[in-house]
């Protein structure tokens, strides 16, 4: 009790559990519970095949959500990721259908989607504009751009080499999902190991405290907006790579699940607060949800109900358990 | 004839703890009865009882000798009760009549609000008070003293028996006070029994006859306050008796940052000073004197319009904190919920803020060193209870800022700024942090505190600057530092004359 710094480190399997909070395992309980009911359900909903269907169709609102939470933990909000990601998979998809080698596209959607962060993150942080009303008008502005820019027409014909790089597979698993793990797991190395991960949940958690103390506010900010941007991008080559084709409309209401799955993980829009975990399993909550609703032909009116749903009760379980305060 | 209020074995129990334990004690009408004890005690839980918002696991409230049931704020109001909290609980952007009418205004034909007679009724409730208050004007526009006196008014509105003050003078200088304090005197001569909780034991001895002292959820005693000295209250709040300290200088002769003719671009004018390895620098003066704006110039957080600052005889210059906190200064901010913590976020967490590089030398916190680092810093500062992992909300007042203490030993601050370093700490962890402050003055650190409380100052300054209108109006050694020297140079010869009103009105 009096020397925890020798505990811990003869401990680690302890340290191990201590870091998976009770919030994660909450999700973790709200997620057996709805693979038990598709279980029961649904005849071959736990087959292979489609249990790696429900991770493959979780992977793009993973990668958003991720990004996502690290703005909700600096105390942020990023709506303009769906259109961020429609204006970095039209401009790389014109540059590959022109002959562009796959690499080099590839990075300029990065970059595309960098520069949409930038623009977010320094109009917050510099600024000092509320984070919902940037976005909600860069939502509008990188849509607009990537209408005006294709003309309102998808991009189609994208070459057979670029596309077999997101469609492979790996370990049995699609690229994919391997991808968006392997996001998940920096992202969970960002919050837990840096000095940036302390940074976001400080700047979120109290501004000025957290000025006071030296943290460098304006850039921890604009950082999430920028990583929240260009993995916006990377769900943007994902969705590519498996269509062949890029729409200028692609990403439409992205925010709104990305949103979702970070708060069922345990995000709070107030900021200060948020979990790499939970926020995969919310993401995966929700595709198991959509994927077993399918399976059982229920009407997409009746889809939206239960994500809707979903969401009120995740909160209120989050606000039952929590108390008051 | 039955006292106006009568706590009668009172009890409260939430999961896992007995906050409350059979209180009672009573309260006359026309009477200002102090509520006595350090944080924890139990005196908010007993005043939330009391305004309806916990309900007693036992014991009742009686009212005139009838118990009422206060289940809710609502029906605390109905009954009399007006509850007058530290925080004030007011919305700035409505009008000052628009607050005094809040949850219940005057309507016509219940649909429309009549503004008007609203402010017309505001307008005679304050009459009594404070006439100079515009009832039209905005809240925000207002001091803090004198949304003091509108809550005070909303209360006479409300025709409240009972006025419960939780910690009404938190923010107020001397003449502010003064004022309250007739206005207090005023209340209690119509007959309203009032409740004041205070941490001000001078206060508190100046205006209530009586005090009931709280520790540990129970009354130790209700005393006159006629019959005891404030050492023996302090020893019935704490349990045991405090140790009176002496000063001791640790002063050294090298001076460490030399500041000339530092000012902003508001509050602060051509201030400089001298602040030497190993010495305790008191900074007095009436709040708006400049002193928080003095110590922000310092610390990096607001930008000097001219002057200079030298540490260790190199010129330095501050863009923000950072630069401050590289050349090794440190803000201990008077706001500690909004300026010091990240409330969510644990100890250690708390206290790695300010020197996250040093524990991620290659970009990956190095967690072991960081649990060594925060076990010894928080050893230091004697942490209690010493759970490091715990969230720093779930810690009182004087646990909080040891943290944030240790935030700046772990960083290898080397000038510490105190502002307010004890602002609504218990009495007890008070003197920790007194014996703390002198402990890193003798470790070579040097310490500038600013405070409102003179003895504060007397006790730990070796030497002290008193500030009046953004400048720095005298300096006193130990030799010729007391409370009267202080004020003397602290108040404006304007003020000196209200001030003077003020005990006399009060007898």
């Amino acid at each position: 009790m009096t020397d925890i710094s020798e505990n811990t480190a003869t401990r680690p399997k302890a340290d191990f559990l201590h870091r998976f909070s009770m919030r994660d395992a909450g999700t973790l309980i709200g997620l057996i519970v709805i693979l038990a009911v598709f279980g029961a359900l649904v005849p071959g909903f736990f087959a292979e095949r489609n249990l790696i269907n429900i991770l493959q169709q979780s992977s793009i609102n993973a990668c958003l959500a991720l990004g996502m939470t690290l703005v909700i933990i600096s105390g942020g909000i990023d709506l303009s990721v769906g259109p961020t990601a429609a204006l970095s998979a039209v401009i790389s998809a014109s540059m590959l259908v022109a002959g562009v080698p796959f690499p080099l596209a590839i990075v300029s959607s990065f970059a595309v989607g960098l520069a949409c962060g930038l623009l977010n993150g320094v109009l917050v942080a510099h600024v000092g504009l509320q984070p919902f009303i940037v976005t909600l008008g860069t939502l509008s502005t990188y849509r607009a751009l990537a209408l005006i820019y294709t003309g309102g027409n998808p991009v189609l014909g994208l070459p057979a080499g670029f596309r077999s790089i997101f469609n492979g597979s790996l370990f049995g698993l699609p690229l994919a999902v391997v991808i968006v793990a392997v996001v998940a797991l920096v992202a969970w190395i960002i919050l837990k190991k840096t000095p940036f991960g302390e940074y976001l949940l400080a700047v979120g958690g109290n501004e000025e405290a957290a000025y006071i103390a030296g943290v460098p506010i304006a850039r921890t900010k604009i950082a999430a907006y920028m990583i929240s941007g260009l993995l916006a991008a990377l769900a943007a080559q994902i969705l590519i790579g498996r269509l062949g084709a890029a729409e200028p409309i692609l990403g439409n209401l992205w925010e709104l699940d990305a949103i979702a799955a970070a708060a069922i993980g345990g995000a709070s829009l107030m900021g200060g607060k948020g979990s790499v975990v939970g926020t995969i399993l919310g993401a995966v909550i929700l595709g198991a949800m959509r994927n077993g609703l399918t399976l059982m032909n229920v009407q997409s009116f009746y889809q939206l109900l239960a994500t809707g749903l979903i969401i009120l009760a995740a909160m209120l379980i989050d606000r039952v358990t929590r108390g008051r305060g | 004839m039955s006292p106006r209020l009568q706590f009668a074995g009172i009890s409260k129990l939430f999961p896992a703890v007995r906050a409350l334990d059979d209180v009672s004690f009573s309260v006359g009408a026309g009477e200002i009865h102090g509520l006595l004890g350090e944080n924890g005690a139990g005196k908010s839980t007993l005043l939330r009882i009391l305004s309806g918002v916990y309900r007693p696991t036992a014991g009742s409230v009686l009212i005139d000798g009838q118990p009422v049931t206060l289940n809710n704020p609502v029906a605390a109001r109905a009954a009399g009760v007006a509850m007058i909290h530290q925080e004030l609980q007011q919305v700035p952007r409505l009008s000052v009549a628009q607050n005094m009418f809040l949850g219940h205004p005057l309507t016509r034909g219940g649909i429309f609000v009549a503004r008007g007679e609203q402010e017309r009724r505001a307008a005679e409730a304050l009459a009594a008070l404070d006439p100079s208050i515009d009832p039209a004007a905005p809240l925000g526009s207002l001091k803090v003293a004198q949304r003091q006196i509108v809550e005070i008014a909303r209360a006479l509105l409300d025709r409240a028996r009972i006025v419960a003050m939780d910690e009404p003078t938190s923010s107020l200088t001397p003449s502010e006070f003064e004022r309250l304090a007739e206005v207090i005197v005023g209340l209690a001569r119509d007959g309203v029994a009032v409740v004041y909780v205070s941490h001000k034991l001078d206060e508190v001895f100046g205006i209530c006859k009586r005090a009931t002292i709280m520790r540990d959820g129970g009354v130790v005693d209700s005393v006159d306050l006629a019959q005891v000295s404030e050492k023996s209250v302090v020893a019935m709040m704490v349990g045991r008796e405090l140790a009176q300290e002496q000063h001791r200088s640790h002063a050294t002769g090298d001076v460490r940052l030399s500041v000339r003719g530092l000012a902003s671009a508001t509050k602060v004018h051509d201030v400089s000073l001298n602040l030497n390895r190993g010495e305790v620098l008191g900074i007095a003066g009436l709040v708006g004197s400049g002193r928080t704006e003095l110590l922000r110039l310092l610390a990096g957080t607001d930008r000097a319009s001219s002057g200079t600052i030298e540490i260790d005889g190199k010129a330095v210059r501050f863009s923000g904190p950072r630069d401050a906190i590289a050349a090794g200064i440190g803000l201990v901010p008077e706001e500690r919920k909004r300026e010091g913590i990240v409330p969510l976020r644990s100890i250690t967490s708390n206290m790695a803020l300010a020197s996250m590089g040093v524990f991620a030398p290659r970009g990956v916190i190095d967690h072991r060193r960081l649990k060594r680092v925060a076990a010894e810093k928080m050893k230091r500062v004697n942490l209690r209870p010493f759970l490091l992992d715990r969230p720093i909300r779930l810690f009182s007042g004087g646990n909080q800022q040891k943290a944030i203490i240790g935030r700046w030993l772990a960083a290898g601050t080397r000038i510490l700024l105190f502002d307010e370093p004890t602002r609504g700490i218990d009495v007890g962890a008070k003197a920790e942090i007194y014996h703390l402050i002198e402990e890193l003055a003798a470790e070579g650190h040097s310490v500038v505190v600013v405070s409102s409380e003179l003895p504060e100052v007397i006790r730990l300054a070796d030497r002290v600057l008193v500030m009046r209108d953004g400048t720095v109006a005298a300096e006193l050694d130990r030799a010729s530092l007391s409370e009267q020297a202080i004020a003397a140079h602290a108040i404006p010869q304007t003020q000196m004359q209200v001030g003077k009103t003020g005990p006399q009105a009060r007898q």
